[in-house]
């Protein structure tokens, strides 16, 4: 472990960060908001970059090729840098004046998460929303750069599952372009042309512009943080409701499929078994939700149906936008929503959670184990699609899955130990983890995290990054076995 | 006519004794002097020991006289040079290759005139497998042998005592079923082959061979009385190059097919290329296997790993068990001839596959195919009858037939096939398919007028 050469990116990091703050400064000074945005992101830029500068000069010169024992002590560093800086303008602005706030913010920020500390965020300060929500927006593209990056290093779980399914038509080109760095530069560019996408659809349906670059950032990033307080029930629209369902959706899509379609033609997505399992799963639940909802609390079919699938998409998605509070809706539908919240989108796009994938997989173990009874002899190869899941990558997903299963229990268990009621204690950790945000019980989708206790906000912290990273590049930090020869 | 062998195996062995005992010039080209000397004393051919890919030696073989270079090594590559070297050295009029690797087969393009130029390549496997699934699609059948570009099929069914066409003439059993198109060619019963005319009873246990189209096999099974259902439980053993061929085509045939493999890295192979079939890893020998996969309501168990014995015994195996039909990969001559005393329904051996397909393509003259039914005591003839032939243009019956012989089909020029009755002509340019036991192919011969010299 080289530690002059994680500092060395960090540095490069931080300066990357300190650049992107001056875009929320500057539309601070265009607001007039001087003193109570412009100034402290701006103070924040200069101290990120000289911070970042000053590493970046001290340490440079050092091969930069990386072991990929450093690769995930820089990925999981390079998170928690950016929490830290991304922290000050919160705290340099006085809107968030405790450090725990402010570091819970930008961490649900840079991990697409969307929960909020903050009581009431109609009367922030432009700069201080646009940070926000750039948070997210950087975070997101973060998670799929790093995602090509680091995980291929990790041999396990994810990037495997990635790169059997992402390119998957039966082809056995492992990769979208022969360099890696062709792969990024594409994905980059979807990345960017879904976000204008959704910023002139949502101006097009009646959003002011700042609303709409917030509301869209939230969506492709599938963070979903608004400048609501009541999210995106505020604008009682089902025009708006519709087109950012339709983004949210297109934003937990893995982004392979986005961009293969330039040379595949559209029937690429429905050759993909991962995305015909996370449209199934998303149609049964918001029919499921829909009659629940219609025999329960509303009288017409239209609005049940309305309310469900802007719900259920956005919890699946793990967005965590709201267009009403559904916190008041019958415990058949919140439990449908905190098993979404669990299982989460597809591979290889900016959802947290589980994901679709290793859900389909646990599935047809499960179903396998079954067909085993009856014919003990028999080989029964996993199968998606046309492809063979090797079989090291069906034990990786087990075994993710069930690491994020005893996480999971152990922070609710502590959560409940601090006091919070079964549904918040459950629904907290599974929101974080998952990258959603609004909980149910008292981190439900009108209320915030500011009820819970610092210790709470910390391990809620945790389970963002845990989530985020795909437990792994975290945990492995963690075992002495890391750190020795 | 001269012949150039190239590989003294079991095929080119069986081909050479086939073609000098009809009288034809045969050179063999072989590497390995045992063998060489093995073969000199019991066949009159031209023995030239050598590798066959070798132009000198083929020079020395005399390939610029040669009408036939026939390159059956055990080495696909061996065969493909060798043909290509013969042809750069003159004008084969044929070659033939025998290719066993299948991704060759994917890429045609090389047999063409541009690069290898072959006439024909065998594959042994793929011929083996071919003869199976044409035995699998007829329920019930012990054998299925296709003539006239698959437009005639000869199909052998065991006649159970529940059938109700025992007990009955011919005669009246065609008058119970005018419309059918059917007709009964041979009965093999007990050690007697018998060419049946109207007034010949079945018996139960009767093996009868009757040639129909395909349309009307259906009609052929009802009337034989074989309640075969649907018959598409499949079980098979070895999950070799046949079986793997066999396991896709039942695959997507919609039938519904177990494998059972023994090499772990072999099942893992066809476990991830099959989607629909069971990939057992096992032995076809042990009994809890098959018990545990319900053998008895097996329709069709076939055996067709590399071991024969073992092929044997598994059949055996299922038979005893249940399995209603066994069909076994045998290679051994000797092994062939016992199939049905020892009570396995259907031996199939690849090397004869082939050696029949080898000979159909060289004789393609005046007779167009010879196929030997029931260990070579009846022969089936397709040939085209000519303007000068006896049977030609008058009703068959005035036509003086031996004993021992009958028309089994005649398929127009325009590809109509028409199962013959007495009033039906055969025109010149027909083609004709005789079926006649094994000594009285000479008279059908000079009927034919075509000259033992069969080009």
């Amino acid at each position: 472990m080289r530690v002059k050469v994680i500092l060395y990116l960090l540095g490069a990091f931080c300066i990357f960060l300190g650049l992107s703050m001056l875009f929320p400064a500057a539309l601070a000074f265009a607001y007039r908001e001087t003193e109570t945005a412009a100034i402290p992101i701006f103070l924040s830029a200069i101290l990120t970059l000289g911070i970042g500068g000053a590493l970046f000069l001290a340490f440079r010169g050092q091969r930069v090729e990386i072991s990929h024992r450093e690769g995930f002590a820089i990925t999981a560093m390079t998170w928690m840098t950016a929490g830290l800086f991304g922290a000050l303008p919160y705290l340099f602005s006085g809107a968030l004046p405790h450090f725990a706030d402010a570091y819970f913010e930008s961490m649900s920020g840079f991990t697409t998460t969307g929960a909020s500390v903050f009581t009431s965020v109609e009367n922030l300060p432009h700069g201080i929303l646009f940070w926000r929500s750039l948070t997210h927006w950087i975070g997101g593209m973060g998670i799929i750069l790093l995602s090509i990056a680091i995980l291929p290093l990790l041999g396990v779980g994810g990037m495997q599952l990635y790169k059997a399914e992402a390119t998957g038509v039966g082809v056995s080109s492992d990769k979208l372009a022969p360099r890696l760095i062709e792969v990024v530069k594409l994905f980059g560019l979807v990345y960017i042309l879904i976000t204008v996408a959704g910023i002139i659809a949502l101006i097009w349906a009646g959003m002011g512009p700042f609303d709409a670059v917030i509301h869209a950032f939230g969506t492709v990033a599938t963070g979903g943080f608004s400048n609501k307080n009541i999210s995106v029930e505020y604008y009682h629209s089902p025009l708006i409701e519709f087109i950012l369902i339709v983004f949210m959706f297109i934003a937990a899509t893995n982004f392979a499929l986005h961009a293969n379609i330039l040379r595949s033609g559209p029937k690429i997505y429905w050759r993909n078994p991962e995305f015909r399992f996370y449209l199934g799963l998303q149609l049964l639940a918001i029919i499921l939700v829909a009659i629940n909802l219609r025999f329960s609390i509303y009288d017409s079919i239209t609005s049940s149906i309305r309310y469900a699938s802007f719900q259920v998409v956005s919890i699946n998605t793990c967005t965590g936008f709201s267009s009403i509070d559904f916190a008041k809706w019958p415990s058949f539908s919140q439990l449908i929503l905190v098993v979404l919240m669990l299982i989460g989108g597809s591979t290889g796009s900016t959802t947290g959670a589980i994901k679709c994938l290793r859900i389909m997989i646990l599935l047809k173990q499960g179903y396998k184990e079954l067909r085993h009874l009856i014919h003990p002899h028999a080989i029964m190869p996993i199968r998606l699609g046309r492809r063979t899941v090797p079989p090291e990558v069906v034990t990786g997903a087990i075994g993710f899955t069930f690491l994020y299963i005893v996480i999971f229990t152990l922070a609710s268990l502590m959560m409940a130990f601090m006091g919070l009621d079964i549904v918040s204690a459950i629904s907290s950790v599974a929101t974080t983890m998952g990258g959603v945000g609004p909980g149910l019980g008292i981190v439900g989708p009108l209320s915030n995290y500011s009820e819970i206790p610092y210790i709470g906000k910390w391990l809620l912290i945790l389970c963002m990054l845990l989530g985020r990273l795909e437990i792994y590049t975290l945990l492995i930090l963690f075992t002495p076995i890391f750190w020795k020869g | 006519m001269k012949v150039i062998i190239i590989g003294a195996g079991v095929v080119g062995h069986t081909i050479a004794k086939r073609l000098s005992s009809e009288a034809q010039d045969v050179v063999i080209i072989e590497k390995d002097a045992k063998r060489i000397k093995e073969i000199s004393e019991s066949l009159d051919v031209k023995l030239i020991h050598g590798s066959g890919s070798n132009p000198k030696v083929l020079m020395d073989a005399g390939v610029e006289h040669s009408d036939i270079v026939i390159a059956v090594t055990d080495s696909d590559e061996v065969n493909m040079i060798a043909c290509l070297i013969a042809g750069s050295q003159s004008r084969v009029p044929k070659k033939i290759a025998r290719i066993r690797e299948p991704d060759y087969a994917s890429y045609t393009q090389i047999f063409e005139k541009d690069y290898l130029d072959l006439d024909f390549n065998i594959n042994p496997e793929k011929a083996a497998a071919e003869r199976i699934m044409r035995i699998i699609e007829v329920p019930g059948a012990l054998d299925v042998v296709e003539f006239a570009d698959a437009s005639v099929k000869l199909v052998g069914i065991k006649l159970t005592p529940t059938c109700g066409a025992v007990g009955q003439k011919l005669k009246d059993l065609k008058e119970l079923h005018p419309d059918h198109r059917v007709i009964i060619v041979a009965i093999y019963r007990g050690s007697d082959t018998i060419i049946p005319n109207g007034g010949t009873v079945l018996e139960a246990g009767d093996l009868v061979f009757a040639v129909t189209v395909p349309a009307e096999i259906p009609n052929l099974i009802k009337l034989l009385g074989r309640k075969e259902e649907t018959g598409n439980k499949i079980m098979l053993v070895g999950g070799g190059d046949i079986g793997f061929y066999l396991a896709q085509w039942l695959e997507k045939r919609g039938f519904s097919v177990k494998v059972i493999e023994r090499n772990e890295a072999r099942a893992l192979f066809l476990a991830d290329k099959l989607t629909k079939a069971i990939v057992l890893r096992g032995d076809g020998t042990d009994q809890n296997l098959l018990m545990e996969e319900n053998v008895m309501d097996i329709d069709t168990f076939i055996a067709v790993t590399n071991d024969e014995e073992a092929n044997i015994l598994s059949s055996l195996l299922a038979k005893r068990l249940g399995a209603s039909r066994c069909i076994s990969l045998i290679d051994k001559p000797e092994y062939l001839s016992m199939v049905s005393t020892i009570g396995i329904d259907v031996g199939v051996s690849p090397r004869l596959a082939s050696v029949s397909g080898i000979l159909q393509f060289v004789r393609k003259g005046k007779i167009l195919t010879v196929t030997q039914l029931m260990e070579e005591r009846v022969e089936a003839i397709e040939t085209v009858a000519m303007e000068t032939a006896e049977i030609v243009s008058r009703p068959l019956k005035e036509i003086k037939f031996p004993q021992g012989a009958l028309i089994g089909a005649v398929v127009r020029e325009n590809g109509d096939v028409i199962i013959p009755e007495g009033e039906t002509q055969i025109q010149p340019g027909d083609k004709v398919i005789i079926f006649t036991l094994a000594n009285t192919v000479s008279k059908i011969e000079k009927m034919l007028m075509v000259k033992p010299e069969y080009f």
